[in-house]
């Protein structure tokens, strides 16, 4: 199982790298175009307020980074073993927003991180793509 | 509808679109889907649903941006302590659709990945 798992190619490691930064990236400008919004405004109030604030640009910039690096993982690895790896922005999001609010890490917090981080493993663990059927089990229609 | 009840089913409504935001994105990231590549992928390759990749990826952006107006709408309603972990069901929308739809192998190991990932977004979010 190692064997497989070491056979992820590098170029798949630093696009999900890449990936949970961006995603960060997109979490923490998102949150900030939106925040202090009434909760009761209508939906032009928060339109007005969003596409006024320069972190909804920031937002969309690191969005759209995002999506060109993601679409270069999801075609070297599966969805279901690239998608997980983006609950690590999760754990990101949680870092710097405690250390901008000054907070001390709970226990449930804390354990809470170690479970993500047993999670993503236990996926790093498995095979990052699923093989095709062999050529004499299933016959391949002709390109 | 209480405001609370209205946000738990925009959240669950985001996890669907998010979940099939990232099925598109996945058809159209493939381009050419091999021949185990399920249902979707034989739709996205075959000749009577011959969609070229890019089509995919635009569904797949639309979709996307979709899910952002549920999520945020979502937060209007809900504590975040809810949204978040209920928005982590995504990780098993998207395991349950590359399983049934992509054709992609689930298993055991990764699905107790997602367990794990799952309950640790509920304990992050307390």
């Amino acid at each position: 199982m190692n064997q497989r798992a070491s056979k992820i190619p590098p170029a798949a490691v630093a696009g999900l790298i890449v990936a949970v930064v961006l995603d960060t990236l997109v979490q923490i400008a998102w949150k900030r175009s939106v925040a202090g919004i009434p909760e009761a405004a209508s939906v032009a109030v928060t339109m007005r307020v969003v596409l006024g604030s320069p972190y909804f640009y920031a937002a969309m910039l690191a969005f759209g980074a995002q999506l060109y690096n993601w679409l270069r993982v999801l075609a070297l690895a599966d969805l279901s073993f690239a998608q997980p790896f983006t609950a690590l922005s999760y754990i990101a999001v949680l870092a710097i927003s405690h250390r901008a609010l000054h907070e001390d890490l709970s226990l449930a917090k804390a354990a809470g991180v170690a479970l993500i981080l047993a999670g993503v493993f236990l996926i790093s663990r498995t095979p990052f793509h699923t093989a095709a059927p062999r050529q004499n089990a299933v016959k391949p229609s002709p390109p | 509808m209480t405001p609370k009840s209205a946000g738990i089913l925009l959240v669950l409504a985001a996890v669907i679109v998010e979940s099939f935001a990232q099925l598109s994105l996945k058809v159209g990231a493939s381009g050419r889907p091999g021949p185990a590549a399920g249902l979707l992928g034989r739709l996205a390759a075959g000749r009577r649903a011959g969609f070229p990749p890019a089509a995919w990826i635009a569904a797949g952006v639309a979709l996307y941006v979709i899910e952002i107006v549920l999520y945020t709408l979502a937060l209007h309603r809900l504590e975040v302590s809810v949204a978040f972990p209920l928005g982590s069901l995504c990780f098993v929308g998207v395991a349950l659709l590359s399983r049934l739809l992509l054709a992609e192998r689930v298993g055991t190991v990764r699905w107790l990945g997602v367990c794990c990932i799952i309950v640790g977004t509920v304990f992050t979010a307390l």
